[in-house]
C-alpha cells in the first residue's frame, strides 16, 4: 500500500495515538457511510471501515496534526476499498467514469432538460430511488459525488482519490450528470 | 460567457467558491439565459435531493465498540525523568531546575486543559448514550415500580451485579432501567427524573477504561470527573470494580446533589 498514508509526515510520538484515536472514532459514521455506498453491502462496509482503521492505527505516527484527519482516513478507506475490491472493477457496470464520452457531459443539452419534467422530478424524488441512482454509478463517481457531499474541498478529493484538481471537477461534473440522467430514467 | 463555461460553474456557484467578478458574469449569464437557467434548477435541486434525501447509514453500535476496542487509549504523560542529553559542563546545575519546572508546568495542566485528558472519551460516551436513550422510542426496559423492582431485574442479564445504594426521592424519582453498552462493555442504565429532565445513570465494570487522572473533584467519598459535553453535564467516576456515569441537561449542582445521594458517604 505505497503512498496511502502520504496526506501525513512521519516523526510524532506515540503518546500522540492515543488522542488521534479518540478523534479518528468520531468519524466512524462518516467512513461507515462512504463504505456503504462503496461496497453496497453493510458487512462488507462493516469489515472495509474495520480494516481502514487497522491500517490507520498502523501509519498513526504517520499523520501530521493539524492536517485534515477526515480526509487522511477517506483515502486510506478507498484505497483499502481499491486493493479488497479490485475485482469490480473489471465489472462493465461499475466501470471507470472517465470511459464516458467527455461530450456527453459538455453536449448542448437535450430536449428533457429544458422541460420543467425534470425539475419536478427532482422535487419529487424519494431516498430510495437516490440511493439506487447512486449505487449504480461508477466507483469513481459515487467516491467524487459523496467525498463532495461531505463537504472536502476539490483539493481535498484529489488528495483522497490520488489525482489531479482539475480532474476532479471534470470527473464530480460527469457524475453529478450522470445521477441526474438516472433519476431522469426512473420518472419515466 | 458560453453555456458550457456558465455549466462548468455551477457548482462551484453552489459552493461558494466563486470570486466575485465571475460569479457575478455567470449570474448575468444565467439571467438571459433559458437553458442555463434551468441547469441551475436541476444542478441545486439534485444538491438538495442528495443533502436531504440520500440515506445517510450510521455505523453500527457493535462496530464502533469493536473499534474503540482496538485502538489502545492514551499512553500514560511523558516521564518527567528522561535523561537530560545536554554535554556541557553545568548539566547538573540545569537538571535540578528543569525538572522542577516540568513538574510545575505538568501539574498546572489540568487547569488550562481540564477536558484534554483521557478521561474525555468515557465523557463522550456517556453523552452519546443517554442521547441514544433520549431519542429511544422506547428507552425503558423495565418501568420503576422503586429501586427494590428495577434492580433484581438487572439479575442474569448482567455479568456483574449493580450497585446503586440511590433508590429514588421526590427530588430525583427513579424511572426504570435497561440494558445499555458503554464502549466495549454492557452497562446498567437507570433513569432518574429531576422535574421534566431525564438523568441517565450507567454502571459498569471500570477494569480496562481510560480513567481520568487529572483535576478530580470530591463528592462525598469518590473522586469525580465533572464536567460539560455538548450542553450536558457529566459527572464520572470509579468505586472498586464499578465504574458510574451520570449524565444530564439539569444543572450541575443538581447533578452533584444526585452523585452525592448515589455515592458512599465518607
Amino acid at each position: 500500500m505505497n503512498g496511502v498514508y502520504d496526506l501525513g509526515m512521519a516523526g510524532e510520538p506515540r503518546a500522540q495515538v492515543g488522542a488521534l484515536g479518540r478523534e479518528a472514532l468520531a468519524y466512524a459514521d462518516t467512513l461507515y457511510n462512504l463504505a456503504r455506498y462503496l461496497t453496497r453491502s453493510p458487512t462488507d462496509a462493516e469489515d472495509l471501515v474495520q480494516e481502514t482503521y487497522a491500517r490507520a492505527l498502523s501509519a498513526a505516527h504517520q499523520f501530521t496534526p493539524g492536517t485534515n484527519l477526515k480526509a487522511w482516513l477517506f483515502r486510506i478507506l478507498r484505497n483499502t476499498f481499491l486493493s479488497q475490491y479490485r475485482h469490480e472493477r473489471h465489472n462493465p457496470t461499475v466501470g471507470g467514469l472517465d470511459t464516458v464520452a467527455p461530450a456527453a457531459a459538455s453536449a448542448e443539452p437535450a430536449q428533457w432538460l429544458l422541460g420543467d419534467v425534470e425539475l419536478d422530478r427532482l422535487r419529487k424524488v424519494v431516498g430510495e430511488e437516490i440511493e439506487r441512482a447512486l449505487a449504480s454509478l461508477s466507483e469513481e463517481a459515487r467516491t467524487v459525488i459523496l467525498l463532495d457531499l461531505e463537504g472536502l474541498t476539490e483539493v481535498e478529493v484529489a488528495q483522497v482519490v490520488g489525482c489531479a484538481v482539475g480532474t476532479v471537477k471534470s470527473r464530480l461534473a460527469r457524475a453529478r450528470a450522470a445521477l441526474r440522467e438516472k433519476l431522469r430514467d426512473y420518472a419515466r | 460567457m458560453t453555456c458550457d463555461e456558465a455549466r462548468a460553474l455551477l457548482l462551484d456557484a453552489q459552493r461558494g467558491r466563486l470570486p466575485a467578478e465571475e460569479r457575478e458574469a455567470l449570474r448575468g449569464h444565467v439571467a438571459g439565459c433559458d437553458a442555463c437557467t434551468h441547469e441551475e434548477a436541476a444542478d441545486t435541486l439534485l444538491s438538495e435531493a442528495l443533502e436531504h434525501r440520500l440515506p445517510s447509514h450510521a455505523a453500527p453500535l457493535a462496530l464502533k465498540r469493536r473499534l474503540a476496542a482496538a485502538w489502545p487509549a492514551e499512553p500514560p504523560a511523558a516521564s518527567v525523568d528522561e535523561p537530560a542529553r545536554s554535554r556541557g559542563w553545568n548539566w547538573r546545575r540545569l537538571l535540578v531546575p528543569a525538572l522542577a519546572m516540568a513538574v510545575l508546568v505538568l501539574a498546572a495542566l489540568p487547569l488550562y486543559y481540564p477536558g484534554s485528558d483521557r478521561g474525555q472519551v468515557m465523557v463522550t460516551e456517556a453523552v452519546n448514550d443517554h442521547l441514544r436513550l433520549l431519542s429511544s422510542q422506547h428507552p425503558l426496559d423495565i418501568e420503576s415500580g422503586g429501586m427494590h423492582q428495577v434492580k433484581p431485574w438487572f439479575e442474569g442479564r448482567l455479568d456483574f451485579a449493580p450497585v446503586v445504594r440511590f433508590l429514588g426521592d421526590d427530588d430525583f424519582p427513579l424511572r426504570g432501567g435497561a440494558i445499555g453498552y458503554y464502549l466495549d462493555r454492557k452497562a446498567a442504565v437507570f433513569v432518574f427524573h429531576r422535574r421534566l429532565h431525564a438523568i441517565t445513570l450507567l454502571v459498569f465494570q471500570a477494569d480496562g477504561l481510560p480513567w481520568s487522572r487529572r483535576g478530580l473533584e470530591t463528592i462525598g467519598a469518590v473522586r469525580a470527573q465533572v464536567t460539560a459535553s455538548r450542553g450536558f453535564n457529566a459527572i464520572v467516576w470509579r468505586e472498586g470494580e464499578l465504574g458510574y456515569a451520570l449524565v444530564s441537561d439539569v444543572d450541575m449542582p443538581e447533578l452533584r446533589q444526585l452523585v452525592g445521594r448515589l455515592a458512599p458517604t465518607s
